[in-house]
């Protein structure tokens, strides 16, 4: 038997339900995240898997519902269930442990590839620009552009880019990544290497919540899949389980769709 | 050769106006597009009435108001700070649309990216968003900048000796039409100079798209 103690679990989400307007987008959703657990997000397009990941790190703020990230209270109902967040300085403190990933990359477009990795350790953290360049550095060879380090991000093809995005990511050494279709604006011959630096993370036990329509990496590199659709989660379970024997009738449908 | 120098003097009263506008109004533009930008309502709508005010009246009129109309309401103002005053609000009107516009060109994602990073809204405006606004706003803000050596040209009615004005003061003493060639040939160089400085910083800007 596993006995997880409460440290284990990096992120737990309770009942949270974010509208947009008139729109309920995601309708009472929970959900655990557990240390080194790697979760795919899978789901119809406009079924809310963005609004769920952009609600963790309060990108968006939910209606009502936690959000415990690390143990700690990011946002929680008050006595009339509505979600009530913490302070502005509060909220930027629990959320340092988290970092994002998104489809269109989003690199500084006026910095340098090391400059981009440089720029948030060094502004937000207060560290010493010598002593995170070798980190950086170190990260750049990892995702296999070291020798790219003073280009801008416009010189750079998309899969480069985004693997620069998930680098910039990694140099603020957080404990939790989250992915939103990272390879979606790729052209297909590009997707691979992305893939590719995502499962070395993997391999490594960052914990991480990935958004994807790529069932091959769902599959071989998560934990658990979760099924999102109409802003509720059908299914979810250990990655094979769920994408090779899927017990919902929904979730069977959309995979047949995705192959 | 006493045209030319007293053509100098002129020019000196012209570069005068033109940086101290320039110095102002850059700023207060600036403030004015985050103004005009602001969540808050009422300091929104009052910087949408000021650029409104000040673009959609001429300059001209603006110079004689705040020259013969302040006084008369117990302000006097020295003849250069009355015209200081009056270009320095105007110009700050136009960089505040061409500011507004460059910050809402910058994509949603570049400020999502910041915040993700930890970084607070005030280390997203300064390091990421106006070092990319500046580069989209060069172009524009450079042909308002060589619009106001030329608009300086309007003190005259506020008998300051600017260089136009010293140009038709000796014209019109000695009846011989070279001061006009002059000062064309002498707007001519400022705004060529102008012209090939902001040209440097748009390459300087430009750097990173390829
Ligand atoms: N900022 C927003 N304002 C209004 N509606 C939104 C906003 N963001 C997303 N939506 C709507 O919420 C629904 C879910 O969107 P999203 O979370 O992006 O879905 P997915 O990522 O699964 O494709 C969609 O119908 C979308 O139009
Ligand atoms: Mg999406």
């Amino acid at each position: 038997m596993e006995n997880m103690t409460n440290n284990d679990v990096m992120l737990r989400l309770t009942q949270i339900h974010k509208r947009f307007g008139d729109l309920e987008i995601l309708k009472g959703i929970n959900l655990e995240l557990k240390k080194g657990e790697v979760m795919a997000v899978i789901g119809p397009s406009g079924s809310g898997k963005s609004t769920l990941l952009r609600c963790i790190n309060r990108l968006e703020e939910i209606d009502s519902g936690k959000i415990e990230i690390k143990g700690r209270v990011l946002a929680q109902n008050n006595g009339e269930n509505v979600a009530e967040y913490v302070s502005e300085k509060e909220s930027r403190n629990i959320l340092s442990c988290t970092g994002m990933v998104f489809q269109q990359f989003n690199l500084f477009p006026h910095m340098t590839v090391m400059q981009n990795l440089l720029e948030a350790p060094v502004q937000v953290q207060k560290r010493k620009k010598e002593e995170v360049i070798p980190e950086a550095e170190a990260l750049l060879k990892k995702v296999g552009l070291l020798e790219k380090k003073d280009w801008y991000p416009s010189r750079l093809s998309g899969g480069q880019q985004q693997r620069v995005a998930i680098a910039r990511a990694l140099c603020m050494k957080p404990d939790i990544m989250l992915f939103d279709e990272p390879t979606s604006a790729l052209d297909p011959e590009l997707t691979g290497e992305v893939l590719k630096t995502m499962r070395e993370l993997a391999d490594e036990h960052m914990t991480m919540m990935v958004v994807t329509h790529e069932m091959n990496f769902a599959r071989e590199a998560a934990s658990h899949v979760v099924f999102v659709e109409g802003g509720v989660i059908v299914e979810e379970g250990p990655a094979r389980q769920v994408i090779d024997n899927p017990q919902e009738e929904r979730t069977q449908a959309f995979l047949k769709n995705m192959l | 050769m006493h045209t030319v120098v007293l053509m100098l003097e002129g020019t000196q009263v012209t570069l005068q106006i033109f940086f101290i506008t320039l110095i102002f109004s850059l700023p207060l533009g600036l403030l004015a597009a985050f103004g005009r930008l602001s969540s808050l309502k009422l300091v929104s709508r009052f910087m949408e009435f000021y650029i409104w005010l000040m673009r959609g009246t001429p300059l001209m009129l603006q110079l004689l108001f705040v020259y013969f109309a302040l006084p008369m309401v117990g302000i006097m103002l020295p003849d250069l700070v009355a015209a200081l005053l009056a270009f320095t609000l105007n110009y700050a009107a136009y960089f505040a649309e061409i500011f507004r516009a460059g910050i809402q060109s910058i994509s949603k994602g570049q400020y999502e990216a910041a915040k993700t990073l930890g970084m607070t809204h005030k280390q997203t405006m300064r390091r990421i968003i106006i070092p990319q606004m500046i580069r989209y706003v060069l172009p524009p803000v450079s042909n308002e900048t060589i619009n106001l050596v030329k608009d300086t040209s309007l003190i005259y009615i506020l008998a300051m000796n600017d260089l136009l004005r010293v140009a038709r003061t000796i014209v019109q003493r000695e009846f011989d039409m070279t001061p006009f060639v002059v000062a064309a040939v002498f707007y001519l160089i400022m705004t060529a100079v102008l012209t090939w400085g902001f040209k440097k910083l748009e390459a300087y800007y430009g750097k990173y798209d390829k």
